[in-house]
């Protein structure tokens, strides 16, 4: 009953209940419904519901949620909860995995390369003698005048691995260049900031930002000089006499950052720089960092960014690792060619955050980056089963005989049909809102029980009003038919539209779906001597009236 | 990048100069203070390049105390200044060669285990050979003897503040290339400051505890003393002269409270700085010495004229220095000089022990049933006076703990009693007990309680108060009956700090038995049966071979302790009692 509510009315109704309750009431949701329910819970509620639910299913639920919500969510999570969640995914198996495999698109060759590992690797010796090794042998280049964030989950190396590039540590083997020379031989000239902002407590802020001037020889006009305005660029004027424990965390990084600045690095390491910090003084840091960083403001050439945040990857980084683990390797390395700066709410934004999502999730997967055109396509382009509104009806029918729910393999059977050819019109049903799946199970809704029971006129009708509010593609056709004087329109035009997000044979299959379902619910009909689309003509006036305006 | 700064004097980071006004008023104590200090050393330097003196006759006329005093506090400084840099060599070796250290530290836990007196034939033979006819080898002697019942337990310290710097912090030292000067004076040096200063005070509090024992001794047939308020004392316990060990008790605690005035508070409030922690604490130590130095001109000038330009010319020294070699890789050479020194350290130390294991196997049986009995002996003493001083101090202390008020009143009292040395009151009370008819079997444990319990009590207190008060406000509210209190709170709150507290007091009284079993008073010598006993007859004998195999034993025992017992009582207060925030 619940789930004939809206998910936020539902939700305040589910939260009135004592917790217990809550749970057991979770527990019978179906998968889709209870991602839509819990996106209105904060997240320490959101993530103990999801535990009280089988492994599997947490993360159909987590899958299904909405990418903004699921941002939001991991944004909120503390890293450990955030860690621990991350680990569970990883182990459950997806339910629809993704079945693109590509390689790795390789970072732009001609820019130049300040720091490049070669077949770098770590192993660690354990007090009994074994060694574990950390990191499996890699190639990483640190290219000149890009962002290059490094994602994964705590623990998996990529601490160790900015480390091994910063020169801090030796690689167990390979080596690490610096502009083509051995990094060990070079003295480089990097920086870090640290998750703990490691200050010297018992310094003040302006002999902190001094420090690594003096390291460097420098009298001791000069680096007052320099530290001063380096603290003046991140905003710390007027604080140089106060000791580091004396400020805020927020303030104490931005000393990290004055500190590290203050070098004028070629590259700017840091590692998990934002996450010792609250949300919102961590994003206003992001935005100033960014704003140096895009105007120019700072002689660094390059940023490396380790990170376990999705969301601030995406935001900040040109380009993303991102590693797996047991032991440390590259799973995948990509651009990302938003103009800066971003906006978290956009398509595109999401698109790459849900396809690091799914990579971090499914160890066992190889995914293609998204293109740079395609998110647009994905976010807007709804794909149709291929499947005829008559085997629908069958289906409706079939499943409000047997009380409304059955399991699809059983209904395979029992229909004496392959099981992925039953598919696409299980798709149709759920498209189009007639029929609900969850975990395996078909269930009829409302609406298809009235379309299982009508007669043919009403289902048509209500094929029509579920097609119009379901289908985007009808609309489009539709609208685009309705607004022609004389109500055609040549089929190639909407062959033009599929074709820039679809293979050629897709198109085809597309189109005679599209037709079949606009023929049956008597939106439009297709001439095939001219090769136009025609608005359908009701046959009477009545009939015309029912349609529904969107 | 828009830097403002102009070169401007203000601006240059120098530390400012406190404003003027009545300076020379402000700085009068000051001025004063360095003129003694210059007199001091003059006096001092001069009695020591003084030829050899070493009956001199030690005057029990008042008039002569402040002389004596002056004496003992520059040996405990001098001695504490050697503690120091040997501290910080030794430490840093430790921490930082990895080789080293697996050597260095079971080294100094042994070496930390051995008596003060055990030391002596040793060091005053050296030392007299070394300068024959000046003071200057017995008084070297003296100070070296004070430097061994120094050094252990702050170099022990510096070495674990070392070795617990967080790594992003170590870090940042070195992707920003701080040279090692740089690094142990912005770093490892603040780091372990803290540690080290509160290791300074227990360290010559001890020096206090065996000065007696260090300025005036028997070696072989020649019986040294050097002018100071230690032989002083012990002249005047020899004598039976009550008004004079009186004065001195008097001049000694006075000048401990005013050292603890005039250095340990000003040191603890300055270091406050040091402390590493996120959030600025509540209340800080304060100290009006401490705020007057800093408001002084005087001091101000100086420190900028003289101190500053030399921090940093060093500090670009290091740097530029550190720079020109970046590629830390070791030349072959130094590996090799390296190993050589290994090599001819292992061999000396192999040498030295086969000698020690003959001279200590010749040992006779009856001597070494002397030992043996000397030490089940000690070992019962030992245990019953911790057991005497838990029963007491654990209540107490946590009564006062507990309470924030209390301790306020209590803890600057119970400092004070501390600080006062268990051996200057040592002829007082032995004249009560003797007056009561006790002997040294009871005065002994006195004795080795009032040096004890003290390391107890504060621990205790300290656990105390770092009880949360959630905690406590829930026995409140479920009404836990007394018992059930101290069972589920008090107890198992204070046990990482009792641990403590016994460990420390464990290894000390087996360091004062040798003190308190054997005892110069009124021109006789009295002694019980101990294992300090035995230690402290063969020094006055100059029975080396006694003294080899009784402090073998008491090492081993004190080691052996250390390992079987503190150290996994250690570990169970690190894991199962310690309370997080």
């Amino acid at each position: 009953m619940v789930q004939r509510l809206d998910p936020g009315a539902a939700a305040s109704v589910c939260a009135a209940l004592p917790f217990e309750q809550q749970q057991v009431l979770f527990r019978t949701l179906p998968n889709h419904f209870a991602a839509a329910l819990i996106s209105h819970f904060p997240y320490y509620h959101t993530y103990v519901l999801l535990h009280s639910r089988p492994l599997a299913e947490m993360r159909a639920i987590v899958d299904r949620l909405d990418p903004t919500e699921r941002m939001r969510f991991f944004d909120e999570l503390p890293e450990e909860a955030w860690q621990r969640l991350m680990d569970e995914l990883a182990a459950a198996p997806a339910e629809a995995p993704l079945r693109a495999v590509a390689a790795p698109v390789a970072p732009t060759p001609a820019v130049e390369k300040i720091i490049e590992a070669r077949q770098v690797e770590k192993t660690f010796q354990q007090p009994d003698g074994h060694e574990i090794q950390v990191i499996a042998p890699l190639d990483l280049s640190i290219e000149s005048g890009a962002i290059i964030a490094l994602l994964g989950a705590s623990g998996c190396g990529k601490s160790t691995l900015l480390r091994i590039l910063s020169g801090l540590t030796k690689p167990s083997s390979g080596t690490v260049l610096w502009h083509g020379n051995p990094l060990a031989a070079c003295g480089p000239n990097v920086a870090i900031v640290f998750q703990s902002f490691a200050l010297f407590p018992w310094l003040t802020v302006l002999e902190n930002v001094e420090a690594p001037l003096l390291a460097r020889g420098m009298p001791h006009f000069q680096r007052h000089r320099r530290a001063l305005a380096a603290l003046n660029s991140v905003g710390l004027k007027g604080f140089d006499n106060a000791f580091p424990k004396e400020l805020s965390g927020g303030m104490k990084q931005r000393v990290g950052f004055a500190r590290a600045l203050a070098v004028e690095p070629e590259v700017l390491f840091m590692d998990e720089p934002f996450s010792a910090l609250d949300v919102l003084t961590a994003e206003s840091l992001r935005g100033e960092l960014m704003e140096l960083w895009l105007k120019k403001q700072i002689p660094t050439r390059s940023i490396f960014l380790v990170t376990h945040n999705i969301e601030e990857a995406v935001l900040l980084a040109d380009r993303v690792i991102v590693l797996g683990r047991n032991p440390a390797h590259i799973r995948a390395d990509f651009r990302i060619p938003i103009t800066q700066p971003r906006d978290r709410k956009s398509a595109e934004f999401l698109v790459y955050v849900d396809y690091i999502y799914k990579v971090m999730t499914q160890p066992e997967l190889e995914l293609a980056p998204p293109a740079r055109r395609e998110p647009l396509a994905r976010a807007h382009f709804q794909r149709l089963p291929h499947a005829k509104p008559g085997g629908m009806a069958g289906l409706l029918e079939f499943l409000n005989d047997r009380g409304g729910q059955e399991d699809l393999y059983h209904l395979a059977d029992e229909l004496l049909m392959e099981v992925d050819d039953l598919f696409p019109i299980v798709e149709e049903a759920v498209l189009l809102g007639f029929a609900q799946s969850r975990e395996g199970d078909v269930e009829i809704t409302p609406a298809g029980k009235a379309f299982a029971e009508a007669d043919i006129a009403s289902r048509k009708r209500l094929f029509r009003e579920a097609a119009l509010a379901h289908v985007a593609l009808v609309q489009q056709i539709r609208c685009a038919l309705e607004k022609k004087s004389d109500g055609t329109m040549p089929l190639e035009f909407f062959k033009d539209i599929l074709d820039e997000h679809l293979p050629a044979e897709e198109v085809q299959r597309q189109i005679e779906t599209i037709l079949d379902w606009g023929r049956y619910a008597e939106i439009f009909t297709y001439d095939s001597e001219t090769d136009r689309l025609l608005l359908h003509q009701p046959a009477s006036a009545a009939n015309s009236d029912t349609a529904p305006l969107h | 990048m828009t830097g403002t700064a102009q070169p401007s004097p203000e601006m240059s980071g120098w530390g400012t100069v406190p404003a003027g006004g009545r300076s020379l008023f402000r700085d009068l104590p000051i001025i004063l203070a360095g003129l003694a200090l210059f007199y001091g050393l003059l006096s001092f330097g001069r009695y020591s390049v003084g030829p050899a003196s070493t009956q001199a006759e030690i005057e029990l006329h008042p008039a002569a105390l402040p002389r004596y005093a002056l004496y003992s506090v520059l040996r405990i400084a001098i001695a504490y200044g050697f503690s120091l840099v040997f501290t910080l060599i030794y430490g840093y070796i430790a921490a930082y060669n990895r080789k080293a250290e697996r050597f260095m530290i079971p080294l100094l836990d042994t070496l930390q285990s051995i008596p003060v007196l055990s030391f002596l034939p040793g060091v005053m033979i050296s030392m007299v050979a070394l300068f024959p006819t000046r003071q200057l080898g017995v008084e070297l002697g003296s100070i070296l003897l004070i430097f061994t019942g120094q050094v252990w337990n702050m170099t022990f310290s510096f070495y674990s503040s070392l070795k617990n710097i967080p790594r992003e912090m170590y870090e940042a030292a070195q992707v920003y290339q701080l040279s090692w000067w740089q690094r142990f004076r912005q770093l490892q040096l603040p780091y372990a400051a803290i540690g080290l200063i509160w290791n300074s005070m227990m360290s010559v509090a001890g020096g206090w505890f065996f000065l007696m024992a260090c300025e005036m001794f028997v070696l072989g047939n020649r019986d040294l003393r050097l002018p100071g308020l230690g032989s002083y004392l012990q002249t005047a316990a020899n004598a039976g002269n009550t008004r004079a060990i009186l004065a001195g008790l008097a001049v000694m605690i006075g000048i401990i409270v005013l050292l603890d005035r005039l250095v340990w508070r000003p040191v603890i409030a300055w270091s406050e700085k040091f402390k590493f922690e996120q959030v600025e604490a509540a209340e800080a130590a304060r100290s009006r010495i401490l705020d007057m130095l800093r408001r002084s001109r005087l001091l101000a000038l100086v420190g900028q004229r003289s101190m500053m330009p030399v921090r940093e010319a060093l500090d670009l020294h290091f740097a530029r220095a550190h720079a020109a070699l970046p590629a830390p890789a070791k030349s072959r050479t130094s590996a090799w000089v390296m190993r050589i020194i290994g090599f001819l350290a292992l061999a000396g130390l192999a040498y030295a022990i086969v000698r020690m294991l003959t001279l200590a196997a010749s040992v006779s049986w009856p001597d070494l049933r002397a030992i043996l009995l000397g030490a089940g002996a000690t070992f019962l003493r030992v245990e019953f006076v911790l057991l005497l001083a838990a029963l007491w101090t654990i209540p107490l202390g946590t009564v006062i703990g507990l309470h924030p008020t209390r301790s306020a009143v209590a803890q600057p009292l119970a400092q004070i009693a501390a600080s006062v040395p268990a051996t200057a009151l040592f002829p007082i009370i032995l004249l009560v007990l003797i007056r009561l008819g006790g002997g040294l079997g009871i005065g002994s444990i006195v004795l080795l309680l009032l040096g004890t319990q003290w390391y107890i009590l504060f621990n205790v207190i300290a656990g105390a108060s770092a009880i949360p008060t959630d905690l406590k406000e829930v026995c409140d509210i479920y009404q836990f009956t007394r018992w059930e209190r101290w069972r589920r709170l008090f107890l198992p709150g204070i046990f990482p700090y009792l641990v403590t507290g016994f460990v420390t007091a464990s290894g000390g009284a087996w360091n004062a038995s040798i003190v308190a079993e054997y005892f110069h008073f009124r021109g006789q010598t009295l002694s019980t049966v101990g294992l300090g006993a035995v230690i402290s007859r063969a020094t006055d004998g100059g029975n080396f071979r006694m003294l080899m195999a009784a402090t073998l034993v008491m090492a081993m025992i004190v080691v052996t302790i250390n390992r079987v017992l503190w150290r996994r009582l250690y570990a169970l207060a690190a894991t199962r009692f310690k309370l997080e925030a």
